[in-house]
């Protein structure tokens, strides 16, 4: 079926959702741009949160032109090519350190990006594919190993990074897709089961280092930490708290801008905006939220296969898992781990494979009456 | 087809993918509403507590001057070593400090871990430091982190210690003032007054703290004032005390202290020596021996200085006697007594008594003597004031041991006695007017001491038994006499002046009392004490002195100790204006030692002679 002109950008293109993703990025830059004021080189980090949504442009456009399932045919080259990924910060030479987890990649000096971030979406791609095989029953053990035996490799790289909150994210997105992909609901409960258990060894054996116990307990227990983790997380409850209904106004948080809050332009970006904007500007950002994953689900449950709706699935547990650590552990109630807030937080390789990812939705929409 | 299959068949799949995503923003949104909208203002607060911090600005604490405008205490600046308290555990460092400073190391560290200031504010570990001192410190400051060289505002006392038990010494607040009424407000590290003037009127002299609220980063870096406000100083406040005869009284305490050791009272350390307005009750002069220099207070007492002062052995320098300390008023109250015997119609200026120096009223086996043994003869009440004659005051106190009343006690409470005068200045005591249900409780657990026996009233005739008055209490009473009757509130208080040397607040005359007591009966016991001056036991006290002084002498035996030497007594006789009351404690006859004393601080104050005359009195 062929359309011509107007018509067929819009058969093509899902307006809600390009209209949401824009209106979230807009709202980010405004946020990102206060929450930067003040600080050294501010000009040049606003200048690179804009300079990030540019460069997402093109893999947005590219994906979006791309016809999706014909990655299904190159899961093998993805699947190592995602390996290479995760590993070439440990490459000498390639790597960079920050806060404890290597998973920069840098080259002369310069950061590229963090290949975690585009490690996401591959593998969502090849979750898609695996799961899709199973057309929508997985019920067999054998079957739900082959599964996780796709996550192990690049969740096993990215603890070893080690980064945790990325981890949990790549956990995120396979749950996400095995609740859409048909897996028995009994298996949530060995997951969680399991998810528990592990957790508990982990804390009791000491395999963590002091501080990222801390990170993780604070939220529990103020008091574990008060100078370092709590100390953050104190600070950003009082951001937040502060704003009350209005907020304090943009560029007039007292928190931020007397460095206050730590991190405030990555990720605690929320609580800059809870301050300055208050339970309004709250709001009007779970509401793009909520938009951005309502569309989301339109598109997977519209997409002519599963393959498709199982990408759709992926991305939508990615943000929802994303947005779920982010602004919960700035409001106390889930534990700290460094995840930036989809299309808010400055950070360019999250940005581009935000956009990529709604490059991705919008690729699955054009071609849901496609042959 | 497949694709409807699949997605019939996983439609609840999506359902609750969709589910959870609204429970996600759900909970969220839950969350931020009851901090945001809820406890917004807890947090808003939080924020503001983070943002700003308030420096408190220290009021210039108020001056205390003379009757004349004269300083007797103000402020200077001084320089000062401030420490980090951390620093306490720095043993090297706290020794190489006690070395520097000349203070030891354990005191250098009990100032450090001094709970009472605030828990990271720098403490002053030494004022009035060397410049030396000063400049080695910043030479090698790096052998000394966390100690700094301060210029403090601290108390200056022009006269040293003159006046110290009025003015007072000021200290750091304690943790038991903090919560007095009239200390709200009061944070931990603050002066205040400790006592004397200092104290009393600590709310009028403070002033009021002003504040710089500066916005600070997370660091605690200044970003900005947001806004000061200016400390308001104290207020001065100006003392009834004439500077003048201050000194004159300190000079004649000193001096009759050193008088009696000479006259083999060796023990003779203490005493006190108040003068007064006896018209108008404004103290003019209030000395107490030993005495202190509140300078020693500056910047905090050491411990062992602080022990040194509270010491028996010491005698206790830091207690104003003037008001403290309750003494047995001896003769002196022979006028109370006589009051009463007057009032009560029991004697006249002419009733005639027998005095063989032996008194056996009560019985044979309870004699007593007169303190001249060898008797006065034929006395009259008069002459009874006049020599001081025991065996009058026997008599009549023997008479109203069988009238039965407690009249005595009655008349001396009129007096002033048995209860504060109301000075306005802190620790004031009220002595003691014992009574048969004094002595009862008093002697609770010793039954056979707890009944009133005729020798109590006796005893108490001649001012001695339990007897007790302050040196304060004495010049009010006699000032009552003097000023035909009324029994006035002393006070120091002058006035509280404004910024601009006006008064804003006058000390006011105020009549406690008044004796109730007949011009006529007034007039006998004025010609007793004028006697007592002229022709009786201060007759050589007051030769030559310029004008008439009535008075009375006073020599009070005290269990275990040598006697207690007192003279009270006013002057110009013709229309008496000034009172003074001196008590040299184990000083010997009030008519040798207290006597002088007295006689030189009227002197200064009627602008005769303050010369120091030698005097010998045995009387009692």
């Amino acid at each position: 079926m062929r359309r011509e002109g107007i018509g067929r950008i819009r058969a093509r293109a899902n307006l809600p959702l390009l209209l949401v993703v824009t209106g979230l990025t807009v709202y980010g830059t405004v946020v990102v741009r206060s929450a930067t004021s003040g600080m050294p080189g501010a000009d040049g980090m606003i200048g690179r949160h804009v300079l990030g949504l540019a460069i997402g442009l093109v893999p947005l456009l590219v994906a979006w032109a791309l016809d999706y399932q014909k990655l299904k045919g190159w899961i093998g080259p993805l699947a190592v090519l995602n390996a290479l990924l995760i590993i070439s910060p440990r490459i000498p030479g390639l790597g960079d350190t920050a806060k404890g987890a290597t998973s920069w990649l840098q080259v002369a000096g310069f950061r590229l990006f963090q290949p975690s971030e585009p490690a996401k979406l591959i593998t969502i791609v090849i979750m898609a594919a695996v799961i899709s095989g199973f057309k929508g029953r997985i019920e067999q053990p054998r079957d739900v190993l082959r599964v996780l035996a796709h996550l192990a490799v690049p969740l096993t790289l990215i603890l070893m990074q080690p980064d945790l909150g990325t981890g949990l994210v790549f956990v995120a997105i396979t749950l996400g897709m095995l609740l859409v992909g048909g897996l028995r609901p009994r298996w949530f409960l060995v997951f969680a089961l399991v998810g528990v258990l592990v957790t508990g060894v982990v804390l009791k054996a000491g395999l963590l280092e002091d501080y990222q116990e801390d990170r993780l307990l604070v939220f529990v227990d103020p008091a574990r930490d008060p100078l370092g983790a709590g100390y953050n997380l104190a600070q950003s409850k009082i951001a937040i708290g502060s704003g009350g209904i209005s907020g304090k106004g943009l560029y007039s948080g007292t928190q931020g801008n007397l460095n206050f809050l730590p991190e405030r332009h990555t990720d605690f970006v929320f609580a800059v905006l809870g301050e300055e904007l208050g339970f309004l500007g709250v709001v009007g950002l779970l509401a793009l939220y909520l938009g951005l994953l309502v569309v989301s689900l339109e598109v997977a449950t519209s997409s002519r296969d599963l393959f498709g709706a199982l990408i759709a699935a992926g991305l939508i547990s990615m943000w929802a898992f994303q947005i779920l650590e982010n602004v919960g552990m700035t409001v106390g109630i889930m534990p700290i781990t460094g995840i930036p807030l989809p299309f808010i937080s400055f950070g360019s390789s999250f940005m581009v494979t935000n956009l990529a990812g709604t490059g991705m939705l919008l690729s699955v929409w054009a071609r849901r009456y496609g042959a | 087809m497949a694709t409807v299959d699949y997605r019939q068949r996983l439609k609840p799949r999506f359902a609750a993918l969709g589910i959870i995503v609204v429970g996600i923003l759900g909970v969220l949104l839950v969350r931020l509403w009851t901090m945001q909208v809820l406890f917004g203002e807890t947090f808003a607060a939080q924020a503001e507590d983070n943002r700003i911090h308030e420096i408190p600005l220290d009021a210039a604490r108020g001056r205390i001057l003379d009757r004349k405008g004269r300083p007797l205490v103000t402020n200077r600046a001084a320089l000062a070593v401030t420490v980090e308290p951390g620093a306490k555990d720095d043993r090297p460092l706290v020794d190489d400090l006690s070395a520097l400073l000349g203070i030891p190391a354990d005191e250098i560290e009990e100032r450090l871990s001094s709970v009472r200031e605030a828990a990271l504010k720098p403490r002053v570990v030494a004022v009035d430091v060397p410049m030396r001192v000063v400049a080695y410190l910043e030479e090698n400051s790096e052998r000394f982190p966390g100690v700094e060289a301060a210029v403090v505002a601290v108390r200056d006392y022009p006269g040293g210690s003159t006046a110290a038990h009025v003015l007072g010494y000021t200290g750091e607040i304690s943790e038991r003032e903090l919560v007095q009424a009239d200390l709200t407000g009061y944070r931990l590290g603050d002066t205040v007054g400790k006592s004397g003037a200092e104290r009393q009127f600590e709310t009028v002299l403070q002033g009021d703290r002003g504040y710089r609220r500066i916005e600070v980063d997370a660091r605690g870096r200044p970003k900005g004032v947001i806004e000061e406000i200016e400390p308001v100083p104290g207020r001065d406040v100006r003392l009834t005390i004439d500077l003048d005869v201050q000194e004159v009284a300190e000079k004649a305490l000193a001096d009759a202290l050193e008088e009696a050791r000479a006259q083999r009272f060796p023990k003779a350390k203490a005493g006190a020596v108040v003068a007064m307005d006896v018209r108008s009750g404004e103290v003019l002069a209030m000395a107490s021996a030993p005495t202190y220099d509140p300078g020693l207070f500056l910047g905090g007492i050491s411990s062992r200085e602080w022990k040194r002062l509270n010491d028996e052995g010491s005698e206790y320098p830091l207690n104003n006697r003037a008001i403290m300390a309750a003494y047995p008023p001896a003769s002196t109250f022979k006028l109370v007594t006589g009051a009463a015997a007057l009032d009560a119609g029991i004697a006249s200026e002419w009733t005639t008594y027998r005095c063989s120096g032996k008194w056996s009223g009560m019985g044979e086996q309870w004699s007593k003597y007169c303190w001249n043994r060898s008797g006065h003869g034929s006395v009259s009440f008069r002459r009874g004031i006049q020599d001081s004659c025991d065996t009058v005051f026997y008599e009549i106190g023997y008479a109203f041991y069988k009238r039965g009343e407690e009249e005595i006690q009655e008349v001396a409470r009129r007096f002033g006695y048995g209860a504060p005068t109301g000075v306005d200045l802190p620790g004031e005591v009220g002595g003691r007017v014992p009574d048969a249900a004094w002595k009862k409780k008093f002697n609770e657990n010793y039954p056979e001491a707890a009944v009133w026996v005729p020798g109590d009233t006796v005893n108490m005739a001649i001012g001695q038994g339990d007897m007790l008055a302050t040196p304060l209490q004495l010049a009010v009473s006699y000032a009552a006499i003097a000023n035909g009757g009324e029994v006035l509130r002393p006070r120091v208080l002058d006035a509280v002046l404004d910024v601009d040397g006006k008064a804003a607040l006058q000390g006011e005359r105020r009549v406690e009392r008044d004796l109730k007591l007949s011009r006529g009966r007034i007039g006998v016991l004025r010609r007793g004490l004028r006697d007592v001056t002229t022709g009786g036991t201060a007759a050589a006290v007051f030769r030559g002195f310029g004008t008439t002084v009535e008075g009375k002498t006073g020599t009070a035996e005290v269990n275990k100790k040598d006697d207690y030497a007192l003279f009270v007594g006013y002057a110009p006789a013709e229309n008496p204006r000034y009172v003074v009351a001196a008590v040299v404690e184990q000083g010997g006859h009030g008519g040798s030692v207290a006597g002088p004393a007295a006689r030189s601080v009227l002197g200064k104050l009627l602008g005769l002679s303050t010369e120091r005359v030698h005097a010998t009195d045995v009387s009692r």
